[in-house]
């Protein structure tokens, strides 16, 4: 029997994925393991391997397309089967009439009719206004960059704060109108109250939610827009690469943060002796086996930041433009550089954890980020009170790190340099630890700033562990 | 049509004894001296000087207007008048000897070319008001305004000399655009008049004032006023079809036959020609015309030839004579006269013409006999004044018209209307928006009491809902139908207003062509109700100047395609007399304009958007019983002029959409407000005309078919038109069409749709797409599904430029690349 496979639901707040590539096309048989596409949300990358073995004998859509989260992506079983009715628009239970509304509109949409069948399908065969076709599937058509919208679309997009270039049009010529900005809406979900306020402010732009049921939050608000358009050169001198969805959306968060927030840069050094002597005996209790994890410079700085911002809860926070979100707890995200980009996932509840299960904990998030498979809920900058960014291995010494908004500050951990330091009447060549706290200014101010900076340094000169 | 006149074949068809003869038309046969006038003891002395004086002032006034147009300045005045000055220096005896016998109670219409009759009758009537009554006047009008700038630097005690001065300043000041003008300096050289002294409006469009003129007599004879009624016009408008039609209309034979009682009798009209040989740069005789005497035509008109006569024009005393006569003439009832006045202009027709088309020596053996001169040598010769007195005449009336011109141009003593501070001062000026029961003071003339009427009595049977009780549709003999409500208000208005008549072709027996007037004629007599010839620009041309002189009136154009035979008076005259009278005038003029269907292409055409694009005019187009009633209501309790479409598709249907039926009572409907026929919440439809009926049927088939919700708003009114619903309904629903019979291109559909797009774009799914008629002619009713909007091709739009209609096979082709290629093609 023929084994339909469906687009994974990869964490609570992903609604639909972007398929990157089909790697089997119809005809081709596929054994289990194989890798049937990838596909990505906008914060990671997967790959979808097949559970079942058989021929490929239908796939509903193509490279690009955005699928809604478990829809009926392709069917595998024997040649012949049937496989009509895992049609995406079967789904819905209305295949037979989505397929003629779809195929045969008229003459003139006949191209763009057949991409609009599953929207113009949606509801029971006949045009609804879009409440209804909202609550059914959101529209499997594909959006068009740079679409055309009507102007009822265009203001509704940006009451509801949808992205109209991630909205398929299923007016005539492909144009966007009403119906099908609602159906993004409520397949995205709702603008939360902040971002509403903060659109209302002007100048921005929702961009997708990364809040609960999709809610786009005051972060996923944008004013940054891609910009590609064609100039003399392209094909020789240089080629215009499409930015990848991630890409995307770590422009985006960085614009934003550089646009929305008064951030600055303090900068100060720690005696790294202590933090050294620690590393040598981490190093050595894991060659005798006392511990199984090895802890790193980063693990311990790490570990000294959450003991710090346990002293200065209000660090410890996201700033909401006219509220501060102190937390209790201290989710420490941490910076890790990928393939596919900056990924920054979270390590919750962090101050309960000891130093080796702190070092596991982190290296499992950057295993779990370089595989593409961490959870995409650890990878909202909502998740994260306060966040760390070492370069420390590639020898930058200092450097300005930008904010994950909404969180209110990030420590940038540079490089160790030999510096030299007078002790009792003697100078001596002592490593020092750079360290770079960049902070909302709305949120804190600069004493306080620099009193957190030092308590950091304070905590990783007197780190006291045992191991 | 009449019963009562027999058309006997014995007479008509057999062999006759007997030609047409025609009488003899008198031509310059007054005689009589300035010696031989006194001692018939026709005029005083005096009565010859200010004679002179008339004469002398009005050529002093073309000759300052002259210099200012020529020179830039008058007696080393600076002024620059861009306007028109159409002068009439050497038609001066004409227009005194015109004004000599005119009380205030008569009235004058003139042409392009009156400043010279407005100044003679002005001054005439300074001369005859009682004191009192003229300074009232004075002192009433704009609030005292202009007498206040006239007043400037007299010291005299003398009413009638300030009279004069006044006068002169209001010209003056009307010629130079300010707001102390006669008309607020909205009418300007062209149009410059002043009712007080009976100076009705001149014309700027030629001949115009041949049909307003007739209607101001009609006025005078339906309402019982004193006085008779002036056109002047030039040698060159006895060309024009407005004159020629207005000859007609006043030449009906009805007056004599079938009026009765005291409305027995002509027309008090007397059709003056200013024969001054030249039509602009024609020469009348021997070149653009073949009557050689303009009198002539008066043969054409009656058995009577008009009582025509032509007279010398350069003796004042000859005109005056003439007009003695053709007064009296018109007091009697037997009426209307012609007059062929002959004289001669020394200037061009405007100062920016060289007179190419005539010879110096011509010119000058005119100028050899002037009127002036030769008149001023007479009075001396009789021994009436010396040629000191002549000079003494001459010398005021240069010093006041001096001092008159210094003060006009003064911009702080005379200021124009400031139409850029005060942006809508203009615009509020475009209507009066009147509310008057009545526009007569007397008891309304009818045959019978309102409820013995026996269409009355029918209507009464009637069912007032297209539905009865159980819900079944009323059967077509007992339905209150849309004739009805026109007939309702029609007839309601006829019993409050004495002032109210209505004509047209087929108004009377006929009942009108379709039946809507059907009952009247046995409730009024003939000179409320009754048959024009078939002469459109009459028709409205009369009713023009019957509003004009203060009554209300129906005209009724049978096509909307006739319209064009009355294309001046509706487009040029009607809507602009309230704004250009300074809002001195109203226009109580409701215009019923049947539109029809079947009758191929010269009878078929929606012609709306052609009355809504001139300012001025109101447009309504009711179609349902209800709205018509109501809207007929307004109309004829209104003061503006009303354009009142009605389409013969629906003559006959019932109210469909008003709860309880069409109320038997009297009520109005705002002009200006659309109405929403059926709600709905996906797509508007907004209609002009019967198209609301193939709208509601597109709405029940898209509802059937594919589950959408059509608003469907019926205009009602084209012209005010209030966007409010229109507004609320596209921000429900999004998405617009806007649907009526009118050929598409160029239509008022299309600005309604720019108005919308502009107004709800943000709310826009979709532009707002127009529905109108092919651009063809409409072709035979067999053929005309293919030409008016059908429901189908609502749904064709929906489809093709909102929202695609799943499994859809459209009927027309609404892309958009095969509407470039009609408008390609001009198609």
């Amino acid at each position: 029997m023929a084994q339909v496979v469906i687009m994974p639901k990869q964490g609570q707040s992903v609604e639909s994925c972007i398929v990157s590539e089909f790697k089997k096309k119809v005809g081709d048989s596929v054994k289990v393991g194989d890798v049937l596409f990838g596909y990505e949300t906008d914060k990671a990358t997967f790959e979808e391997e097949s559970q079942v073995e058989g021929t490929v004998l239908a796939i509903f859509y193509k490279d690009g397309d955005e699928i809604p989260c478990l829809s009926n992506v392709m069917v595998i079983g024997e040649p012949g089967e049937s496989f009509a009715e895992f049609a995406p628009s079967a789904a819905n239970g209305d295949a037979g009439k989505g397929a003629a509304g779809g195929t045969e509109p008229s003459e003139t949409h006949a191209t763009l009719g057949t991409v609009r069948g599953g929207t113009v399908s949606a509801a029971n065969g006949g045009v609804e206004r879009s409440e209804t076709v909202s609550e059914g599937s959101s529209p499997s058509a594909a959006a068009i960059p740079g679409a055309p919208a009507s102007p009822r679309a265009r203001k509704l997009a940006d009451e509801k704060g949808v992205n109209l270039d991630a909205v398929a049009g299923s007016g005539p010529g492909g144009r966007i109108i009403e119906r099908d900005v609602l159906a993004a809406a409520a397949a995205q979900g709702r603008l939360s109250g902040l971002a509403k306020a903060k659109m209302a402010e002007g100048g921005l732009i929702p961009g997708e939610g990364s809040g609960l049921a999709g809610t786009v939050k005051a972060g996923d608000l944008k004013v940054w827009k891609p910009n590609h358009t064609d100039i003399p050169g392209e094909g020789t001198e240089f080629e215009t690469v499409k930015m990848s969805n991630m890409r995307k959306l770590i422009a985006k968060s960085m614009y934003n943060s550089l646009q929305n927030t008064a951030q600055l840069t303090h900068m100060l050094g720690a005696d790294a002796r202590k933090l050294q002597a620690l590393r040598k005996k981490a190093k050595k209790a894991l060659e005798e086996g006392k511990v199984d994890a090895n802890i790193t410079i980063n693990d311990f700085v790490c570990f000294a930041v959450i003991k710090a911002l346990q002293k200065f809860p209000e660090v410890n926070s996201h700033c909401l433009g006219d509220a501060m979100r102190i937390f209790k707890t201290v989710n420490l995200g941490c910076a890790v550089d990928t393939e596919r980009g900056l990924m920054v996932p979270c390590v919750k509840n962090s101050e309960n954890l000891s130093i080796s299960e702190l070092s596991k904990a982190l290296k499992k998030l950057a295993d779990d980020c370089k595989k593409g498979s961490i959870n995409p809920d650890l990878l909202a900058s909502e998740a994260a009170s306060f966040t760390v960014s070492n370069l420390g291995g590639f020898g930058v010494e200092w450097f300005t790190p930008i904010i994950n908004v909404p969180q209110s500050a990030i420590l940038g951990v540079g490089t160790m340099t030999l510096r030299p330091k007078m002790e009792d009447g003697k100078v001596e060549f002592v490593p020092y630890l750079g360290l770079s706290l960049t902070y909302d200014h709305r949120a804190i101010d600069g004493g306080q700033a620099t009193r957190f900076l030092k308590a950091v340094a304070t905590e990783i000169e007197n780190l006291e562990i045992d191991l | 049509m009449p019963k009562a006149l027999y058309i006997d074949p014995e007479v008509t068809l057999r062999p006759q004894e007997h030609e047409i003869k025609f009488p003899e038309i008198p031509v310059m046969q007054y005689k009589k001296s300035v010696k031989d006038e006194l001692k018939e003891g026709n005029f005083t002395k005096e009565d010859l000087l200010r004679i002179y004086r008339d004469m002398f002032t009005i050529r002093e006034f073309e000759t300052m207007l002259n210099l200012v147009k020529t020179t830039g300045g008058y007696n080393g005045v600076e002024y620059n008048n861009p306007g028109p000055a159409h002068l009439s220096a050497g038609q001066e005896a004409a227009a005194v000897g015109m004004a000599y016998n005119l009380d205030t109670d008569d009235f004058i219409f003139g042409s392009h070319r009156s400043h010279g009759e407005i100044l003679a009758k002005g001054l005439r009537s300074i001369q005859i008001l009682p004191e009192k009554e003229l300074k009232k006047i004075m002192e009433e009008f704009w609030g005292g305004a202009t007498l206040e700038v006239a007043k400037k630097g007299y010291t005299g005690k003398d009413t009638k000399e300030l009279g004069v001065r006044f006068l002169i300043y209001g010209a003056i000041a009307e010629i130079f655009a300010r707001t102390t003008g006669f008309n607020k300096g909205l009418g300007g050289s062209m149009h410059t008049f002043f009712t007080p002294f009976g100076i009705y409006p001149n014309n700027a469009i030629v001949g115009g004032s041949g049909s307003i003129a007739v209607g101001a007599a009609l006025y005078k004879k339906v309402n019982r006023k004193k006085g008779i009624v002036v056109a002047n016009l030039g040698d060159g408008a006895m060309a024009r079809g407005p004159v020629l039609e207005g000859m007609t209309f006043a030449s009906m034979d009805q007056f004599h036959t079938l009026w009765e009682g005291d409305m027995k009798g002509g027309l008090p009209v007397l059709i003056n020609v200013m024969d001054n040989q030249y039509a602009m740069g024609g020469q009348t005789k021997g070149e653009t015309m073949v009557y050689t005497f303009p009198a002539r035509l008066g043969a054409g008109f009656n058995p009577e030839a008009w009582h025509a006569e032509r007279v010398n024009g350069y003796d004042p005393l000859a005109v005056i004579d003439a007009f003695r006569r053709k007064k009296a003439l018109l007091e009697k009832k037997e009426g209307p006269a012609l007059l062929d006045v002959v004289t001669y202009r020394y200037s061009g027709h405007s100062p920016s013409d060289q007179s190419s088309y005539r010879t110096k020596e011509e010119i000058a053996a005119w100028e050899a006999e002037d009127c002036i001169i030769a008149f001023g040598k007479k009075l001396i010769e009789a021994g009436v004044a010396t040629q000191k007195d002549l000079d003494a005449i001459q010398a005021k009336m240069k010093e006041t018209i001096f001092e008159m011109y210094k003060l006009a141009i003064d911009p702080v003593i005379s200021p124009r209307m400031d139409l850029v501070k005060d942006n809508e001062l203009l615009g509020d000026m475009m209507y009066s928006n009147g509310s008057v029961d009545s526009f007569g003071d007397a008891k309304p003339d009818v045959l019978m009491p309102l409820e013995e009427n026996p269409r009355v009595k029918q209507i009464a049977g009637k069912s007032r809902f297209y539905l009865d009780a159980e819900g079944k549709p009323v059967s077509s003999m007992k339905l209150y139908n849309f004739r009805d409500g026109v007939f309702e208000a029609v007839v309601d208005r006829f019993y409050k207003d004495s002032s109210l008549v209505a004509y047209g072709e087929e108004n009377r027996e006929w009942g009108g062509a379709f039946a809507v007037y059907r009952g009247l004629t046995e409730a009024l007599p003939y000179h409320r109700l009754f048959n024009s010839p078939i002469a459109e620009a009459a028709i409205i041309g009369t009713a023009i100047g019957y509003a004009m002189c203060g009554g209300r009136v129906i005209p009724e154009i049978m096509y909307c395609d006739f319209l064009g035979c009355c294309g001046d008076e509706i487009f040029n005259q009607l809507p602009k007399w309230q704004a250009m009278s300074g809002n001195i005038l109203k226009m109580p003029v409701v215009v019923r304009v049947s539109v029809g269907s079947k009758y191929g292409a010269q009878h078929s055409q929606d012609w709306t958007s052609l009355c809504t694009h001139i300012p001025g005019l109101k447009v309504v187009f009711p179609v349902t019983p209800y709205d018509a009633k109501g809207l007929m209501n307004s109309a004829l309790q209104g003061t503006d002029p009303v354009i009142f479409f009605e389409s013969q598709r629906l003559y006959g249907i019932g109210e469909q959409f008003h709860e309880g039926g069409v109320p038997e009572g009297y009520y109005e409907i705002p002009i200006g407000e659309p109405d929403v026929k059926r709600v709905g919440k996906d797509v508007t439809f907004l209609t002009i005309g019967a198209t609301l009926y193939r709208a509601l049927k597109a709405a029940d088939m898209l509802k059937e078919k594919y589950g959408l919700e059509a608003e469907v708003i019926d205009a009602r009114s084209l012209v005010p038109f209030d966007y409010g619903k229109v507004i609320e309904s596209v921000k429900k629903t999004g998405r617009i069409i806007i649907a009526g019979d009118a050929s598409a291109r160029g239509s008022f559909l299309n600005d309604l749709a720019a108005n919308i797009a502009d107004l709800c774009f943000d709310y826009l799914d979709a532009a707002p797409a127009v529905l109108g008629s092919r651009n063809w002619i409409t072709p035979c009713h067999e053929l005309e599904e293919a030409f008016f909007p059908q429901p189908e091709w609502f749904l064709d739009i929906i489809n093709e430029k909102m929202v695609p209609l799943p499994g859809y096979v459209p009927t027309g082709n609404f892309t958009a690349a095969q509407q470039i290629i009609r408008a390609k093609k001009g198609v």
